[in-house]
């Protein structure tokens, strides 16, 4: 059991929305709104005026075998236009309930 | 949920709502009624007090002033004027515009009740009289007959006027100079002192034989009888066969003392209709109803009732009130598409796309739409008022839509769904949308606070900018993202451009222009001192051009009608004068082939009704109305014409006053009013004779009038008290003898066909024309036996003034000119320049006023919404920005297209009006957008980190397209404006100038000053910044917190 943490601009929504229907991942967890910046490059999604975009996160759990179906499908959805932004992020499951 | 989200979630919802809205604003244009200028009452109320047989200065004492003294208490009054003259008192209140007239109309009856008391005897009760627009007649026509002339009245009564009064609108229609059949009975008086008769039984004869009279009723049998006695004369020549005495033995019949004349009465008023015989009809509607399709049904209605008259009968239109506003309509609703084509190509030559044209477009009749729902709602008009303002309004409309689609098409470009960009595209701008309308509203708004006259014209400016504005922010930030999802498509751009595309012609272009701006920018930054001297420099020289433009009240238009009040010496009588009105119509006739219809009236009816009283005409006046051919037809303007026609009316000696006015009433007024206050009317009579002849020698003054009319001979019988009392007569007796023998007495009515003519029975014309006459005219005494006038007094001949005017409830002359071919403030100027070397005497006081007063009042006005509109565009940008400095140097702005506008206004040599004015007040909130949109966008890039001026090229460069956008929308919206030259076209196109050339010269000089001296104000806040924020935080230098 991986989680994976999806992190991308809202504009994204839908598309991310998407790819977990088309992975029959089923469980996840959505913040609709939330700020940050790339450690590199990209800008930063504020909500503010100055930097009035926003990002999503998404987290989910999913088995190992589907963690590389997933990034790399979040790979191709980040080609799609480097400007918009998707990243995703993977860590270990110690236990669940 | 917020407002764009649920719009581009619910695309079928939304266009629901927008389709409702539209179904309404049709429905409301379609009822909403059209008209020239918004509906406004003038808040006058006139008092008019009858005291007969009292002169002009008894009436002045004993009527005038204790009624004026009570009415000065009447809450929210401005100004009382009041004219005294012989038999009658008209006191005039002015009110403040917002008054309710209703509530001041009680007032006024309550203040009547207090002091009528206290006002002599004999004096009629005081009626109240509101004026009301509707009294403006729309329609005039000259009605001219040949053989039908004697009956016209009774035709027009029957066959014009009757079905006239039955078209819905119509408030009255009345008949000027029409004849008036008459039945006189001129008796001689030697006759009748040979057979011992006298006027009074003569009429008394004709009394008491000219009647039917019931006399009970008879039971015959079963059945019940009326009985009557019937004595009425059927025809007139039957008068003759009275017996009105008997003398030694004989009757003595009425023919044997006098003549029957069954005749027209006698001229008092001659109507000429281009030289022929008619009489003039006038038209007038009803408050509310709408001129346009009364005067349509009018017509309709007169030509279908015109076939039905006699043939010589013609009837003729001389003015059409609704010629005018309907022209103006039309040519104002057409400078609207044309606003519309420019906007449209304006758009498209920055976006370069249809469909992105297409929904941008789609908000502006969206907006206008709503506007006339506001007029439907609040009983509003399409006048020319409202619809420029909605051809003001329509270059700002797209604004916002552009600013939202830009940034949906932005995201759109890099590759979001259209969905999801319009929804987050919006969400990112919908808050600098919403600020840069307030800007908008906080310049227009301000405009519904005006007071007075000016304040009715713009309030309903104020009102439609802001509602069209705000419903086009709603719409830019609802219907445009909805569209923009539904009908922008997710797609790679085209490969290969087409040869003429956008792209490969326009779109070079620009990136060009951005570039080269760009470079200027970064030129100017290096020498900011240069560029701020250089603005001041600009901005001061361009003060100086404002010397030399002129100013008025209000533009007055080319309405092709002319009229011509001319004033002959006083107590000349009718006929001469008719002599005079024929000479003139032969010299207009022959000056002026542009004329269509010309009609001359000379002298005054006598029972013209309540108008009479308003108008100062006498049988020495002259009133002459043309029409002319409409402007586009005819090379001379009305102005041009009415300058050749005073030039014409100098050469001929009889003429002592004339006035020659260009406008059909509104706000045309373009006078300028000396006031001489005084009590002593010779001292002031000299005053006002002196200060006309002083202006009339200033080049361009015209129509130089006194309203104090000059002394009019009088014949005045001074009666002796003794010798009255040996008769046992007192005046009222004697003076009501006069009166039978020279006017007539009007003995009883002939009855013909339900209608009644007078019978007026006195002495025959060639025995009451010389003084000696009246002296010998004879009446009984007391004793009954006969005396004639001189012995019990003698005539004399004696001088009067026929009116006292007073304003403020003291006695006033007024010496009005009008400007021709000079502005009105420079007249005023000069007139001021000639009164101050006039020596005023102790006593008097000048005061300077008129349409000049009205539009020092306009432009203070004025001043103060500039101050207030720069105040809350002030408190906007503050909040908007934050910052106390920011606002302060987009409003460097400001004062250039105040430059602009005076460099249109000297290259187009058009005068400075209040409409002018007003143009560059508006400027303001335009103005002060394109700043927002430029300084937005620097603050934006400093916060992204870039350095100042840096960001300030970047951001020049990035935001040039939207700024030019929306200056270009605006100016080329009103550009059909500034230029139109059709009807009304004067009223509107200074205002179109001004914002057009304050626009152009602001916007060139926004685009590089604004930079510059963002520049200068921001180097050093740059810095205190980054070492404020060190000083807050001291934790990692490890000490403080």
């Amino acid at each position: 059991m991986k989680a994976v943490m999806v992190i991308f601009n809202q504009a994204n929504t839908e598309r991310v929305e998407f790819l977990f229907d088309r992975l029959n991942i089923r469980g996840y967890t959505w913040w609709s709104e939330v700020k940050g910046r790339g450690s590199e490059s990209g800008d930063p999604r504020m909500g503010t005026h100055t930097w009035p975009e926003l990002n999503s996160a998404a987290m989910t759990i999913i088995p190992d075998e589907q963690v590389d179906v997933l990034l790399d499908n979040v790979r191709k959805l980040d080609e799609l236009n480097k400007e918009v932004g998707v990243r995703a992020f993977v860590w270990n499951i110690e236990k669940a309930y | 949920m917020s407002l764009y989200k649920n719009a581009v979630k619910k695309p079928i919802t939304t266009m629901m709502v927008f389709t409702a809205v539209i179904v309404m604003g049709i429905y409301s244009l379609i009822y909403l009624p059209v008209d020239l200028y918004p509906e406004m009452d003038p808040p006058y109320i006139s008092v008019i007090t009858s005291y007969s047989g009292a002169n002009a200065s008894d009436i002045e004492i004993n009527v005038t002033r204790p009624l004026e003294d009570m009415f000065n208490t009447v809450d929210n009054l401005k100004e009382i004027y009041s004219v005294s003259s012989d038999n009658v008192s008209v006191i005039t209140l002015e009110f403040d515009w917002e008054a309710d007239l209703n509530e001041a109309s009680n007032d006024v009856r309550d203040a009547i009740d207090l002091v009528y008391g206290f006002l002599p005897e004999g004096v009629e009760r005081p009626s109240i009289f509101k004026f009301d627009m509707s009294m403006i007649p729309i329609l005039f026509y000259a009605i001219t007959a040949e053989e039908s002339y004697p009956g016209l009245g009774k035709i027009l009564e029957e066959r014009i006027i009757n079905p006239l009064n039955r078209i819905e609108g119509i408030g009255t229609t009345g008949l000027m100079g029409s004849p008036r059949r008459s039945i006189y009975v001129e008796a001689d008086p030697v006759k009748l002192a040979a057979y011992n008769l006298t006027i009074e039984q003569l009429g008394n004869t004709i009394r008491s034989e000219n009647m039917n009279m019931p006399s009970g009723n008879i039971r015959m049998g079963m059945m019940d009888y009326q009985l009557r006695v019937e004595g009425e004369l059927a025809e007139s020549y039957e008068l003759n066969n009275l017996m009105v005495g008997h003398f030694q033995g004989s009757s003595v019949f009425l023919s044997d003392v006098a003549q029957v004349r069954d005749t027209l009465r006698d001229v008092a008023l001659d109507e000429r209709i281009d030289g022929s015989q008619g009489v003039r009809m006038m038209v007038m509607k009803q408050s509310g109803a709408n001129t346009v399709t009364v005067a349509r049904d009018v017509k309709n209605a007169i030509a279908e009732l015109q076939r039905d008259l006699p043939p010589d009968i013609t009837v003729r239109e001389i003015i059409d009130t609704s010629v005018f506003i309907s022209d103006s309509v039309n040519n104002l609703s057409q400078t609207m598409l044309w606003a519309l084509f420019f906007v449209i190509l304006v758009v498209l030559f920055f976006l370069g796309k249809w469909r992105a044209t297409f929904i941008v477009i789609l908000t502006i009749p969206i907006s206008l739409i709503v506007s006339f729902i506001y007029l439907f709602i609040t009983d509003g008009s399409l006048n020319i008022i409202s619809l420029a303002s909605l051809s003001i309004a329509l270059g700002m409309v797209v604004d916002d839509a552009i600013v939202v689609l830009e940034n949906i098409s932005r995201h759109i470009e890099r590759g979001t769904s259209p969905r999801e960009a319009a929804i987050y595209a919006t969400n990112e701008v919908w808050l600098s949308v919403i600020v840069t309308t307030l800007v908008i509203v906080a310049v227009f708004f301000p405009l519904t606070l005006v007071p007075g006259m000016t304040g009715v014209l713009f309030s309903q400016l104020g009102w439609i900018v802001t509602i069209t504005v705000t419903a086009s922010t709603i719409a830019a930030i609802t219907l445009t993202p909805m569209l923009a999802s539904q009908l922008l498509e997710l797609k790679k751009r085209v490969e290969r451009p087409g040869r003429f595309s956008h792209l490969k012609t326009i779109e070079p272009f620009l990136v060009w222009f951005e570039g080269s701006y760009e470079k200027t920018i970064r030129v100017a930054l290096k020498n900011k001192k240069k560029v701020v001297a250089g603005g001041i420099a600009i901005f001061i020289g361009s003060l100086f051009l404002l010397g030399l433009i002129s100013t008025e009240f209000m533009p007055e238009s080319d309405e092709s009608r002319l009229n011509a009040s001319i004033e002959l010496t006083t107590g000349l009588r009718v006929e001469e004068t008719m002599k005079v009105a024929r000479e003139l119509e032969d010299i207009i006739r022959e000056r002026y082939p542009e004329a269509l219809v010309m009609a001359v009236s000379s002298g005054s009816d006598d029972a013209g009704g309540i108008s009479a009283l308003f108008s100062q005409r006498g049988p020495n006046s002259i009133d002459i109305t043309m029409r002319l051919l409409p402007v586009s037809e005819r090379y001379r303007s009305i102005w041009e014409i009415a300058d050749d026609l005073r030039r014409q009316l100098e050469l001929i000696p009889e003429i002592v006053e004339y006035s020659v006015t260009t406008s059909g009433g509104g706000f045309g007024s373009n006078t300028v009013d000396v006031e001489i206050y005084g009590f002593d009317f010779n001292v002031t009579g000299a005053l006002a004779h002196q200060i006309r002849d002083a202006i009339r020698a200033i080049p361009g003054a015209e129509d130089v009038q006194i309203s104090r009319k000059d002394d009019r001979p009088e014949l005045q019988v001074v009666l002796d008290r003794n010798k009255l009392a040996q008769n046992g007569l007192n005046t009222a007796m004697v003076s009501s003898a006069i009166r039978n023998r020279v006017t007539g007495m009007t003995a009883s009515m002939l009855r013909e066909q339900g209608d009644e003519y007078d019978i007026i029975v006195r002495y025959s014309e060639d025995t009451r024309s010389t003084i000696s006459d009246i002296e010998s005219l004879v009446m009984t005494n007391a004793t009954g036996s006969r005396i004639s006038l001189g012995e019990i007094g003698r005539v004399e001949e004696y001088w009067s003034p026929p009116n006292i005017e007073r304003k403020s409830r003291e006695r006033i002359v007024t010496v009005s000119a009008v400007p021709s071919g000079i502005a009105l403030g420079d007249l005023a100027q000069e007139i001021n320049r000639v009164i101050s070397s006039v020596d005023v005497p102790p006593g008097v006081m000048i005061n300077v006023g008129g349409a000049y007063e009205d539009m020092a009042e306009g432009f203070m006005d004025l001043g103060l919404l500039l101050l207030i509109s720069i105040i809350l565009v002030f408190l906007v940008m503050a909040s908007q920005f934050e910052s106390f400095i920011m606002p302060f140097v987009i409003m460097f702005s400001i004062p250039f297209s105040f430059t602009g506008v005076i460099l249109a206004l000297f290259i187009t040599n058009t005068t400075l009006s209040i409409i002018a004015a007003l143009g560059a007040v508006l400027l303001i909130g335009i103005v002060v957008k394109n700043g927002i949109v430029l300084i937005d966008y620097i603050n934006l890039m400093r916060d992204r980190g870039h350095p100042l001026n840096e960001a300030i090229a970047i951001s020049g460069k990035l935001r040039l397209r939207p700024v030019l956008m929306t200056a270009a929308t605006t100016t080329f919206a009103m550009l059909p404006l500034a230029l139109s030259r059709g009807e009304g076209s004067e009223i509107w196109s200074p205002m179109g100038i001004s914002l057009i050339g304050g626009l152009v010269f602001s916007t060139m000089v926004t685009l590089v000053m604004v930079p510059v001296i963002y520049g200068i104000f921001s180097r050093r806040g740059e810095r205190d910044r980054i070492q404020k924020i060190r000083n807050k935080f001291k934790f990692m230098n490890g000490n403080g917190s």
